[in-house]
């Protein structure tokens, strides 16, 4: 093991770290600030790929407890530690995190307006994410939590389209006061567990989610109901479920768009992550009814719960394709198909199945990488015509072959093609969904049907039919260099990944288990 | 001789035309011609152990279980549900590659000629399409449904792909969004149908699925569901009613295509999936009620008849074949289904007849119609225009395609001895076997008889309104080209007067001779009748001979003849001799909204049109704008009412001590009874 003494979660942090302060050090220097930042998350991704290999060699058994855990003491008095570590589920998501931001950066490569600010937020918004990815102790959750806030919002605020201002406000304070709620859910979870041993509790103060899980299922159902349904608020906003989904589609609007890879496919992940990671395991009485859980007497054996987040699930799944349609921006459309697919994951949740469970981590593994390539190519695209607006563009695939070839693997990557990352993502959700709701099935599937006919609606409009005359395309690029990469290492993954996904799906499926079976 | 070995290496048939796409993707510019010879090379050589292996199977060289299967684990889900990729030979299989890998590599040859114009863009013809022919390998060879399901849905990108070929004329860029958006519907509904197998079974493994005591045990009732989804599928897919309107606007390719996707692959994937899901529809079939089994002879029976009504009064020579495919993927579902029923109640021969005769008359579709697709490619190729008005008199000025346009024809029309002949007629004794015990099989063999009148007649029209007759304006143009010389040096080599590159007739002629004889050959061929070696339950070991007896002593064999010689004639008498004014029939009152009915396809073309653009867009715009004013409304009201709140707020700042202490013993006040009541009500105790 060659990773055994070495901290290599703090490392992880670390490092983006120091290059985060590196490149705000080095001020109008912005040629040197970008080669600190691409360093600096290059060297991450290495060490992320690493982690990946390492973890693997352990062996299946050990993927469904923390490995590389630090543990050290940090507010004594308050039970606050510094704890990290990694399971099944975090490691796939720690290293997509590096993926993606080494190449959102490589994709900035032409930012000119205060560059070394741009490379020095978008490092801190590594830390932050890969923080809360690693993190086993609420206070330094939420930290972690609140500190993916800050760097997106200047991110916006700052190189973001027109109404950058109302968008990068909206964003940070809906976000926010969501965080607050689950704050609230944190504090009655922490305090709680503080009770005594003989009423329950650890007899200790404590933050880690480790020792509030050996306590939390123990929890009145009153009180687990309460806790779970406060996480779940702070969750549903950040994944966004409709109806609390309208910061995003403005957010991403506006956002340069390397923010929107990052925000789609890595903030994104940070509700789901969290129901998957805290709110499930840790109160089995809120969702499970053989626990005790609420149950609907409309649909027995379902509990409350359980219903809401199908509900929330499958509404954003319809909700978020039938918007997808309405949409003139490719960016917003796409901005609208996470809401879809991240409805998915929800719904993928709500099974409380191992097949749903693992097929929802996947779906938000291969989700990260499907609209990295998707925002790029927005990107891309007006970049080198000037708007995204589809009735004015049009037959862009003579003049722009590469950008059209890019565009096209990204939408049928994210309308579920098979051989791609999406499909078994998708194909495992609708079985576990059958599994667990039977005919109920029906409904969410329609959203197959609707997300091809944007998607495929789109590129009609967009690649093909005569050229647009609205404008020039004549002196047309196609990808740079820069552009370029970032995507094909995105397509060569959509497609390992697609041809095999036992590859990632190897990882998640024993950690599920764990979750579903209450342990931490 | 041994041809285990062989059958483990059978994942290369799928793989060598995939290498030509990757090859030719990533490198056809550097090729002189564009990567075609590559897509040859790999695409033959599929085709070379295709055959191979297809030949070990029919002659009986499978291991005793009657299949071979080899495969890996792909992905597991949850703990222990393991998906499989594997090979999976059977004689359907083999038909199928045979049928597959051959018209594949016909195609492809003859592309060399019909895309050569193309210049640069061959690259991209030759890449689609080696893809197109490697996925529709891997579909029949695939040894469980999910692997069928991935590669159905790649032989969907690439039919998507090479509708949209000429992406820059809005219509085909429309007619490839149609495609795949009208058989996506079918996908998901193959896809809930699999998902609900799955569940039941555990496993989608053809060898799992099919077994006797696995289908025993499940619900027969969720098993008829399943099967009914998967079926649907396959309506999609093989455009059939009412999901068939996408496949006319699919012409919208180059002809290469067309021949492709209407002979081998994308639509016979259809007639294949219910071929191979066969034990399945057969057993739930004999204990639940045969209902998924009539409805599916039911959508073929129906939709031969509507499609062929369609064919008779188009006036562009790819569209009437479009139709016709429509049709005659029709009589394969009724074969299908008939012979599901006539299994399911017991009736192994007749039933067991009818599945045979449905995966013959697929292969011989496939020869006669990549034949009859070729040749309109031909004269396509000549005359610059798909609108048979302005052919006419084409024989003088292309022979060879004529006569073997006029071979096709005869075949699909079902005149003995051309191919079509022995399965169709096969298949309509079976429907009307069926008929006696099942009053809706017999008005399917009405349909049935009645479409093959129209298949005859509009056959026939086609072939007097291009060949025959007065000379139209563009067989004028072409005529004009060839007396001036202006494209002299094409023909210095002396063809005849065949204005078609050889490397476009040679396969013609090939599928000629196909088209003539692989009705016969496959009767005779292998040592056994057809029926001997594609089967379901139980081989039908009559000799040739005997067979031929049957077919020919059946008053019905005659019926069938004497229809289609109906239809030939009906077409000669208005076509050629015009003897029939057609014009003034169609013009009569009586006829005329008939008429335009058919042009325009019942009005399915505008049904979807407006399923899309008025239902679905027009509630996606009223949904956007919901979502804007009143949810995000809402939001921002929420935020003004804070902002409000916050002005009003100002006035409290006083600046008086006194106010401040007033306000802060207040809220504490406020809060604590608050938090009493939050905590009674989480029930946390409040005792020290």
């Amino acid at each position: 093991m060659m990773l055994e003494n070495v901290p290599i979660l703090s490392l992880l942090l670390i490092l983006p770290l120091v290059g985060a302060i590196a490149a705000f050090m080095v001020g109008p220097r912005a040629k040197l600030s970008k080669m600190i930042a691409l360093v600096a998350s290059a060297v991450t991704l290495l060490l992320a790929s690493l982690l990946m290999f390492e973890f693997f060699a352990l062996g299946s058994d050990l993927f469904g407890s923390y490995q590389y855990v630090e543990s050290y003491e940090w507010i004594k008095a308050a039970g606050i530690s510094y704890t990290l570590g990694v399971d099944g589920i975090s490691v796939p998501m720690v290293w997509l995190i590096a993926l993606l931001c080494f190449l959102a950066i490589l994709f900035s490569w032409d930012v000119e307006n205060r560059t070394s600010q741009y490379m020095g937020l978008m490092l801190v918004l590594e830390v932050g994410v890969m923080g809360v990815f690693t993190a086993l102790d609420y206070f330094l959750f939420y930290v972690f939590w609140e500190v993916v806030l800050i760097p997106m919002f200047f991110l916006i605020a700052i190189w973001g389209g027109p109404r950058r201002d109302y968008a990068s406000i909206k964003f940070f304070i809906y976000t926010h006061v969501a965080s607050l709620v689950m704050l609230i859910g944190i504090f009655a979870m922490y305090f709680e567990a503080a009770k005594p041993v003989i009423d329950g509790g650890l007899g200790y103060k404590s933050f880690s989610m480790e020792d509030i899980a050996l306590v939390s299922g123990n929890f009145g159902i009153v009180l687990q109901t309460a806790v779970f349904g406060a996480l779940l608020f702070g969750f549903i906003v950040k994944m966004p479920m409709v109806p609390f989904h309208t910061w995003l589609p403005d957010a991403h609007v506006e956002a340069p768009t390397a923010g929107s890879v990052l925000l789609a496919g890595l903030l994104l992940k940070m509700g789901s992550y969290g129901i998957i990671r805290v709110a499930i395991p840790s109160f089995p009485g809120a969702w499970d009814t053989s626990l005790g859980a609420y149950e609907s007497s409309m649909f027995p054996g379902l509990s409350y719960m359980q219903i809401i987040m199908i509900v929330l699930g499958v509404l954003s799944m319809l909700y978020g394709a039938i918007m997808c349609i309405a949409q003139k921006d490719i960016k917003k459309m796409v901005a609208y198909s996470s809401i879809s697919h991240m409805g998915s994951v929800m719904l993928a949740f709500a099974t409380f199945t191992e097949i749903g469970l693992a097929a929802g981590v996947f779906m938000m593994f291969a989700h990260g990488l499907i609209t990295g390539v998707l925002f790029m190519i927005c990107g891309v695209v007006q970049h080198k015509t000037g708007t995204r607006m589809i009735p004015r563009l049009g037959g862009l695939a003579s003049k722009v072959p590469y950008i059209a070839t890019f565009m096209m693997i990204g939408f049928m990557a994210s309308l579920g093609l098979p051989g791609l990352v999406g499909f078994i993502a998708e194909f495992a959700i609708f079985i576990a969904a059958f599994n667990a709701f039977e005919w109920l099935l029906l409904v969410p599937i329609i959203s197959v049907a609707l997300s091809s006919a944007y998607y495929i609606w789109a590129m009609q409009r967009v690649l093909f039919g005569p050229l647009t005359k609205d404008i020039d395309l004549e002196h047309i690029h196609d990808v740079n260099w820069y552009e370029a990469a970032p995507l094909s290492v995105l397509v060569f993954f959509i497609v390992l990944f697609g041809i095999w996904p036992g590859l990632i799906m190897d990882y998640i499926t024993p950690a599920v288990t764990k979750v579903l079976t209450g342990g931490f | 001789m041994d041809f285990t070995s062989l059958y483990e290496v059978a994942w290369l048939v799928p793989l060598l035309p995939l290498i030509s796409f990757l090859i030719v993707g990533f490198f056809g510019k550097r090729f002189k011609d564009k990567g075609g010879m590559v897509a040859i090379g790999l695409v033959g050589a599929a085709m070379v152990l295709s055959l191979i292996i297809a030949y070990g199977a029919l002659t009986g060289n499978l291991p005793s279980e009657g299949y071979f299967e080899t495969s890996i684990e792909w992905v597991v889900l949850g703990s222990g549900f393991a998906f499989e990729l594997g090979i999976y030979i059977d004689t359907l299989t083999a038909v199928m590659l045979i049928v597959v890998s051959f018209v594949a590599t016909l195609v492809v040859i003859y592309s060399i000629g019909y895309m050569h114009e193309e210049g640069e863009r061959r690259r991209r013809y030759f890449t689609e399409i080696s893809l197109f022919v490697g996925v529709m390998l891997g579909l029949v060879l695939a040894n469980n449904f999910l692997e069928l399901f991935i590669f159905w849905e790649l032989v969907g990108l690439c039919s998507y792909l090479l509708i949209g070929f000429w992406f820059e004329r809005p219509s085909a860029a429309s007619a490839a969004k149609k495609a795949f958006l009208v058989t996506r519907i079918g996908d998901v509904m193959f896809m809930i149908g699999l998902i609900i197998v799955f569940n039941l079974f555990g496993s989608l493994t053809y060898t799992d699925v099919f077994n006797e005591v696995a289908m025993a045990n499940v619900d027969q009732t969720w098993l008829m569901w399943g099967l009914f989804f998967m079926f649907g599928g396959a309506i999609g897919k093989s455009a059939q009613f009412p999901l068939h309107d996408w496949l006319p606007d699919a012409m919208e390719g180059p002809t290469t295509v067309s021949a492709l996707i209407h002979a081998a692959t994308m639509v016979k994937a259809g007639v294949y999936l219910v071929a191979r899901m066969f034990p399945l529809l057969v057993f739930n079939g004999a204990v639940n009620g045969p209902n998924v089994l009539i409805f599916i002879a039911c959508i073929g029976g129906v939709t031969a008849f509507i499609a062929a009504t369609m064919a008779l009064n188009s006036p562009n020579i790819k569209r009437v074949l479009a139709y016709s495919t429509i049709s005659q993927l029709g009589y394969m579902f009724l074969a299908l289904g008939t012979g599901g029923y006539l299994l399911s109640q017991g009736e192994i021969e007749s039933g067991g007849l009818g599945y045979s005769a449905g995966m013959f008359h697929l292969m011989n579709h496939a020869f006669f119609k990549a034949l009859l697709f070729l040749s309109a490619g031909a004269v396509i190729h000549l005359v610059a225009t798909e609108e048979m008005r302005k052919m006419g008199g084409l024989r003088k000025y292309m022979p060879i395609t004529s006569l073997v346009m006029l071979i096709g024809a005869l075949s699909i029309a079902g005149i003995p001895p051309f191919s079509g002949f022995w399965s169709k007629d096969e298949i309509l004794a079976s429907v009307f076997e069926a008929g006696s015990m099942n009053g809706v099989f017999m008005l399917l063999y009405v349909l049935g008889i009645a479409t093959a009148f129209m298949t005859a007649f509009y056959m026939f029209r086609m072939w007097f309104m291009t060949f025959t007759g007065p000379e139209g304006e563009a067989t004028k143009t072409v005529a004009e080209r060839s007396s001036h010389g202006h494209d002299a040096h094409e023909h210095k080599k002396g063809r005849f007067s065949e204005h078609t590159p050889k490397v476009m007739t040679v396969p013609l002629i090939l599928l000629a001779v196909l088209a003539i004889f692989s009705g016969m050959a496959a009767l005779f061929f292998f040592g056994d009748t057809f029926y001997g070696v594609v089967y379901f339950d139980e081989p039908n070991h009559e000799t040739a001979l005997e067979l031929l007896e049957s077919i020919f002593t059946h008053a019905l064999t005659y019926l069938s003849i004497l229809v289609a010689v109906a239809g030939i004639l009906l077409a000669y008498f208005a076509y050629y001799k015009n003897k029939i004014d057609v014009k003034a029939i169609a013009n009569k009152p009586a006829v005329k909204p008939l008429y335009d009915m058919l042009l325009a396809r019942y009005g399915f073309t505008k049904g979807y049109n407006w399923i899309g653009e008025k239902a679905v867009y027009g509630f996606s715009l009223v949904l956007d704008k919901f979502d804007r004013f009143i949810i995000d409304g809402l939001i921002n009201g929420i935020g003004k009412v804070c902002m409000k709140t916050g002005k009003g707020l100002r006035k409290v700042q006083t600046g008086f001590v006194q106010t401040y202490a007033g306000v802060v013993v207040g809220g504490a006040v406020v809060m604590m009874l608050l938090m009493y009541l939050l905590m009674t009500v989480l029930g946390v105790d409040l005792s020290p």
